[in-house]
């Protein structure tokens, strides 16, 4: 094959995978500072992102695939829902300890509801007509009417209560609680706690998958995500993801998850199944949270690092006859390119040769 | 070492910040603009990159704290 027939395919694998079979990259779309959160508007093609950073949401029209406008929030806005039924937008602001509401019609805000200390992570009940926000700092999910806005409870979780999961069949609600690495259960009807679970290092998305009676928690430092059987609220499997995973959706069609992989930059597909890694989509910087349009199946992914919503075609019908591998990075192997970089304490530039015939290691992060 | 990358606005406030919370005392640098991690096609965060003592990379990733121990661990020699 010559090199230009060569070009999209995977260098380094045991056999070579067409990437275009995989997926499909149909936009990458500028939206703000640190966007995290993404909710889908499918009446009106729209697609709206939390920009943490620029404490706003970012209204992105899907069929022209640009943003048309932006709505300033409260501080820090994490996570976002759009409930159709009441034509709103809804935003888990962390630094103002509120929730934004946001009319979809005019785009303005129309209230600020507070809740608990540093809401990070927020769910609603289209059916039952209610909103859960998990507090981390306050280590409570609030709960409340979807309509009003009036607090109908607050429950108490554990330390960076966070992500929260809904499994309307069972009546239980799953608070992901971050610091404490564990999720605490909740009755839907009663709200009151049931029960708790240990997690991995850093549990922080869910997802359910009501009619298996299983829910999926991201464990982002220890890299996995946990299977869990919501009527014994026991672990049953753990399932391997890329690097740093952080955000989780379930497909429509309940037979896959997508996991956002904050350390590669990639979006793993999961088998529900099989619990098997299917493939990694490869997206922007930093990927948070994700989401899937409903009337095209594509994947929308707010990645923090690169400022952007990447809209991406999984094409994958099933399990793939192999199943992902991590690539190697191209850098291994090869010489690392001199650096000149700031000094946060003194302000002064440092190269990289005062470490020449050391050993180091560089730890790229961001304080998000 | 630390490289402090995509900090969008306020970049040196915010590693500061994190500087203190975390009480990291080791070194900290800044890659504002992200140049540098684009040269090295940095994807995600955290990354860690092992470096020999002539310069070679040996090791791109390892955010799973084993994986991370056994980099080290082959990196030293031990």
């Amino acid at each position: 094959m010559t090199e230009d027939q060569l070009e999209g395919y995977a260098v380094g694998a045991a056999c070579r995978v067409d990437l275009s079979t995989v997926s499909r990259t149909i936009a990458e779309i500028p939206v703000g500072l640190d966007p995290e959160g993404v909710a889908i508007d499918t009446e009106r093609r729209r697609a709206y992102v939390a920009c943490s950073r620029s404490d706003c949401v970012t209204v992105v029209d899907l069929d022209e695939l640009e943003p048309i406008a932006t709505v300033a929030v409260g501080k820090e806005p994490i996570d976002i829902v759009f409930d159709a039924a009441s034509d709103r937008i809804l935003t888990a602001d962390a630094r103002s300890d509120a929730v934004s509401v946001i009319s979809a019609e005019t785009l303005t805000v129309e209230r600020s509801v507070p809740v608990g200390g540093y809401p990070s992570g927020m769910t609603y009940d289209p059916a039952g007509r209610r909103l859960y926000v998990g507090n981390s700092f306050g280590s409570t999910m609030s709960v409340l009417d979807l309509d009003t806005l009036e607090s109908i409870a607050t429950v108490d979780a554990e330390p960076g209560a966070g992500a929260i999961g809904l499994d309307a069949d069972r009546g239980v609600v799953v608070c992901v609680n971050f610091v404490a690495a564990s999720a605490t259960f909740v009755d839907a009807e009663r709200l009151e706690p049931t029960g708790r679970i240990d997690l991995g290092t850093g549990a922080c998305a869910v997802g359910i998958v009501p009619e298996r009676g299983e829910a999926f928690v991201v464990n982002s430092l220890a890299g996995t995500v946990s299977r869990i059987d919501l009527g014994t609220q026991t672990i049953v499997d753990e399932l391997r993801t890329g690097q740093a995973p952080v955000g989780l959706t379930v497909a429509p069609a309940h037979d896959r998850l997508y996991v956002t992989n904050r350390g590669a930059g990639t979006v793993s597909v999961l088998g529900v199944a099989d619990g098997t890694e299917w493939a990694q989509i490869p997206v922007g910087g930093g990927p948070g949270g994700v989401a899937v349009d409903p009337s095209d199946g594509r994947v929308l992914v707010a990645n923090a690092g690169s400022g952007t919503l990447t809209i991406a075609e999984d094409l994958l019908a099933g399990p793939p006859p192999t199943a992902a591998s991590e690539p190697l990075h191209p850098l291994v192997g090869r010489t690392l390119p001199e650096f000149s970089l700031v000094d946060l304490a003194t302000g002064e530039r440092r190269s990289s040769r005062e470490w020449a015939e050391r050993k180091y290691i560089l730890n790229f992060f961001a304080s998000w | 070492m630390l490289v402090d990358i995509w900090e969008g606005v306020g970049a040196r406030a915010e590693a500061e910040r994190f500087r203190e919370i975390w009480g990291i005392e080791g070194t900290i640098l800044l890659d504002e603009n992200a140049d540098y991690a684009q040269l090295l096609d940095i994807r995600g965060v955290p990354t860690n990159v092992l470096v020999d003592s002539d310069g070679t990379v040996q090791a791109v990733g390892l955010v799973r704290l084993h994986e991370l121990e056994a980099g080290i661990d082959r990196l030293v020699g031990r």
